[in-house]
């Protein structure tokens, strides 16, 4: 094992695909210098023909990968701030999606879409954004959410091998998070949950950012209850198995993620648990989500975002 | 390069079977026989047919647009027109014989107008990295005209010196909308001077003057020297789509523009300069006129036995959702 | 009272607020003559310049419309087909829905978005969604989505009025359903749902198009089951007061939307009956919404869109 950090995690895996397959391609705004690091150092290893910066013209950028891919390349295009993909819905959520599927399954598009997400950093309502639901809804996507370094390489990787188009959404708020990860090649499959934390009382399924809100949480009450961390890594395909298992051990369910609530990705998460488990559940489902409004700039931040003390109340709420 | 007698006579054969297509469509769907959209394009099957026949490989890519239901680009590229028969009747063809539309680098149509540009930019950066001097066909509307993904594409193409050939089918008309109104300049060629890229405006109504301009950027875009943007004026002759009103904004359309243009009828013009050169008797002509007759009759018999397009259960979709 | 089509109603709304404020006007592509109806015959009352006919700029006309409705005007932007909105996700999810938020409230966007939503007509992926999630999911925006004459007029005229930007969805499989209206001016608030039809076993929730397959099962269950419909006509704000109500009577609850199920309306509402009146429940509620795939046209569009015979089932799975 060696250490390192989440961006550069995902900086080798971008870097050993790259290597790995010579139809594989970076195309994106500023990926040559890299505005959060991910994409840095490659240009200087692969030359301007694989790490290809572009105009500001997101609607080309995707479009263009999703083209690329559809004609036998394996592109990774970089939007930056993951709310730059709204510029990009006709591309992303029409083309992207549905055409594998409008087309008979006849043509592949073998895309990853990439872009930092998230908040903590305080910049305001259109760079601080989590747009999972808008992916997850969206039927034909699938949609990786690391949460640690060795989730962040491994992810990265199998999304590029896959042959359908895969949103890929790191968290500005992880950038630096240090992490171990093994010397040698790895993989981890789409559709796997991970247990960040055993417990048995209460089941916390958590996302990205907020596996770390959910960790930390978990350790302050560890005396009072013993609470078990699930993160899903991939939101498509979702691994409801492992969650489920986990409520039929604890009974007990609290669901925490930084996209906004209404229609959200604890909606739907609740809502198969519902479905699936609910003669296990001693208590109803709680969801901890970003408050339904645009995101706050500056200190009102935190009045949007979910905060630990949100986890620490929804528990005590399922624990009552 | 000049055109053999044969390439000539293909010409004439491929607008002819296209428009007979086009009329199979209009009547099967305005009598009832089938269901869902028709754009119909008879008078415009001078520009995809002149474009493409000859100047794209096989290995070539291609975005049409949806006159006509790209059944000229089908037909020129050399694919079946059996499929897209049975699409439209929502019928299964089975296992056609001949190159399929991905093979031929036609991978649909946007259903959105504009979606178009982009995908053509991402073909375009393939057939640069592949590097074997493959050339990108990408065609639009003169309504496309009005949407922001052309310039992003565009503009790319030409800093990238990308192998496309964008080429405007300038028909005068978006749904209701007359492009006088909707394009701030006469030619929408001109917008090329703005990407530093080589423009031309071409008599749509023409197959030959199609071929050549577009052979002229093709070549361009082979040996590496970057995009171009040909516009060929040519016009709408029926509705948007069947059953949609024929309208300039809200009035009838001009009877007599539509007059002036159908007696420039692609299909005539052509045929009367191929006789008047002596290439083709009007004997032959009526020849290939009634081949064309027979093989649509033949085409909508074909589909008329194939079985419905249902399948048995929903575990198709699946197959459809994602790639393996 | 007088009677009148689903299409004319929303087109006599628009009259009627063109007539009373100048500053509402309309945007879009061939709206002069109105691919739909709904806006046809505007222009010969009321000029070329109050009912504007535009390129294909699905972008421009969205971010025209709230940069006019920023600056005074009423905007009322016709997108078409609801799908083409995907085009302007920046203009309307980021734009119309966060600016007045991001700028602390110093703006108003009044601004209607509408478009023909929905399927059952055959017309494939991109031309039949009822993307409502989208817009349910991000805070800002409202979300309207009438059944009947009545409710399409009253409730146009409430989204012209209202200072905040609405999304107003029509369905395109409802246009020539007739109805009844008043023959003096009204008004439908957003965020009051409508019983569509009382009952006291099950509460049926459902919007557009699924109000009339439920009003349908509602006669043809009656001697087995009493079966309340609730519409609640906005999405956003949504009337879940209303719902909850009729929940505690019935104790059991079938939500139906025609958007794809993940992270969907039907999701969220489900969700908001759970936490609401869990302890009214008798049983779990019960979702019925498109399936996860992209819309395929023809024949096969029944194996994704809800059917009637779902919602029997899931009347049929509530009452047990």
């Amino acid at each position: 094992m060696k250490q390192t950090v989440y961006l550069m995690a995902i900086n080798e895996a971008l870097e050993e695909e790259i290597k790995r397959d010579e139809k594989v391609f970076i195309i994106g705004e500023n990926v040559q210098q890299g505005t959060f690091g991910v994409t840095s150092g490659l240009v200087q290893k692969f030359g301007t023909e694989r790490v290809m910066d572009t105009p500001l013209a997101e609607t080309a950028v995707a479009g263009a990968a999703i083209g690329a891919a559809m004609a036998g390349f394996r592109p990774v295009a970089d939007m930056m701030f993951a709310d730059f993909i709204y510029i990009a819905g006709d591309e992303i959520m029409l083309k992207a999606a549905k055409w594998h599927f409008m087309h008979g399954g006849k043509v592949n598009v073998p895309v990853v879409i990439m872009a930092a997400m998230g908040g903590g950093m305080k910049i305001g309502a259109e760079h601080s954004m989590c747009p999972e639901a808008l992916i997850m809804h969206t039927p034909g996507l699938k949609l990786a959410v690391p949460s640690t370094p060795y989730d962040a390489k491994g992810l990265l990787k199998t999304a590029i091998r896959d042959n359908n188009p895969v949103i890929f959404f790191y968290n500005k708020g992880l950038l630096g998070l240090p992490g171990e990860i093994p010397e040698e090649e790895y993989l981890i499959p789409f559709g796997q949950a991970d247990i960040k934390r055993e417990g048995s009382d209460v089941t916390v399924v958590a996302i990205s950012r907020m596996v770390h809100m959910a960790l930390e949480v978990a350790e302050k009450l560890k005396d009072k209850v013993s609470v078990e961390v699930v993160d899903p890594r991939t939101l498509e395909p979702l691994d409801i198995d492992t969650i489920v298992e986990s409520v039929k051990k604890t009974g007990r369910v609290v669901i925490v993620d930084e996209d906004n609530r209404r229609c959200g990705v604890t909606a739907e998460i609740s809502a198969q648990i519902f479905e699936t488990a609910f003669d296990y559940l001693d208590a109803p489902v709680q969801r901890v989500a970003a408050a339904d409004m645009p995101i706050a700039a500056g200190f009102l931040e935190d009045y949007v975002l979910p905060q630990p003390k949100d986890i620490e109340d929804a528990i005590e709420r399922v624990m009552a | 390069m000049k055109l053999e007698k044969d390439q000539l006579v293909k010409f004439y054969s491929l607008m002819v079977r296209t428009r007979k297509l086009d009329n199979l469509m209009i009547e099967a769907l305005n009598s009832g026989r089938m269901a869902g959209f028709y754009h119909a394009g008879p008078g415009e099957e001078a520009v995809g047919i002149g474009a493409c026949t000859f100047n794209m490989r096989d290995d070539d890519y291609l975005y049409p647009h949806h006159r006509s239901h790209a059944i000229g680009f089908t037909l020129a590229r050399g694919i079946s027109p059996k499929g897209w028969v049975c699409r439209h009747f929502d019928k299964n063809p089975g296992e056609v014989e001949g190159p399929t539309a991905e093979e031929r680098g036609i991978f649909g149509i946007s259903g959105t107008i504009g979606g178009g540009f982009p995908l053509s930019l991402g073909w375009g950066i393939t057939a640069k990295k592949n590097g074997k001097n493959q050339a990108v066909l990408s065609f639009f509307g003169d309504g496309a005209s009005g949407r922001g993904t052309l310039h992003e594409s565009m503009n790319m193409a030409a800093i990238w010196k990308l192998p496309i050939v964008w080429i405007c089918e300038n028909n005068q008309f978006g749904q209701f909308m007359p492009i006088k109104d909707a394009f701030a300049r006469e030619d929408i060629a001109d917008i090329a001077a703005g990407y530093n890229m080589p423009s031309a405006v071409v008599d749509g109504q023409d197959v030959l003057a199609v071929h050549e301009a577009v052979e002229v950027a093709v070549q361009k875009a082979r040996a590496g020297d970057g995009p171009s943007l040909i516009e060929c004026k040519t016009y709408r002759m029926r509705g948007h789509a069947e059953g949609v009103p024929d309208v300039d904004h809200v009035d009838p359309r001009s009877e007599k523009d539509k007059e002036a243009w159908r007696k420039r009828d692609p299909i005539v013009l052509f045929k009367e300069n191929l006789i008047k050169q002596r290439i083709l008797t009007a004997e032959e002509v009526s020849k290939i006129d009634k081949e064309a007759d027979d093989e649509v009759a033949e085409l909508d018999k074909y589909q008329q036995e194939c079985p419905v397009m249902v399948p048995s259960d929903a575990s198709i979709l699946d197959v459809f959702l994602y790639a393996e | 009272m007088k009677e009148i089509t689903y299409v004319q109603a929303i087109a006599e709304a628009l009259a009627e607020e063109l007539e009373r404020d100048e500053k509402v006007f309309c945007i879009g592509e061939d709206i002069q003559t109105g691919t739909f109806g709904a806006t046809a015959g505007l222009v010969k009352k009321f000029g070329p310049d109050r009912i504007m006919d535009t390129p294909i700029s699905e972008t421009a006309i969205a971010g025209a419309a709230v940069g006019s409705a920023m600056t005074g005007y009423r905007p009322v932007a016709d997108f078409m087909f609801a799908d083409f909105m995907y085009i302007a996700f920046d203009e309307i999810l980021c734009k119309a829905a966060k600016w007045r938020f991001m700028h602390e409230g110093t703006q108003q966007i009044p601004v209607v978005f509408m478009a023909a939503m929905g399927g059952y007509l055959g017309l494939g992926a991109e031309h039949s969604q009822s993307p409502v999630s989208y817009y349910m999911h991000t805070p800002g925006i409202k979300v309207v989505v009438p059944s009947t004459p009545y409710d399409a007029k009253g409730l146009m005229k409430s989204a012209i009025r209202d200072n905040n930007a609405v999304v107003y969805l029509y369905h395109k499989a409802l246009l020539g359903s007739t109805g009844e209206i008043p023959e003096e001016e009204y008004l439908v608030p957003l965020g009051q749902a409508d019983i569509k039809r009382e009952g006291k076993d099950v509460t049926l929730v459902a919007t557009g198009m699924q109000v009339q397959f439920a009003l349908n099962i509602a006669e043809q269950m009656k001697d087995k089951v009493s079966i309340e419909i609730i519409d609640p006509r906005s999405l956003e704000p949504l009337d879940i007061d209303t719902i909850v109500k009729s929940v505690e009577k019935t104790g059991r609850a079938v939500v139906v939307d025609e958007d794809t199920s993940r992270c969907g309306a039907a999701c969220e509402i489900s969700m908001q009956i759970v936490e609401k009146a869990f302890d009214y429940l008798d049983a779990p509620v019960q979702r019925v919404a498109a399936k996860n795939y992209p819309i395929p046209p023809g024949a096969m569009e029944k194996f994704v869109l809800p059917q009637p015979q779902d919602i029997i089932d899931a009347v049929e799975a509530v009452m047990g």
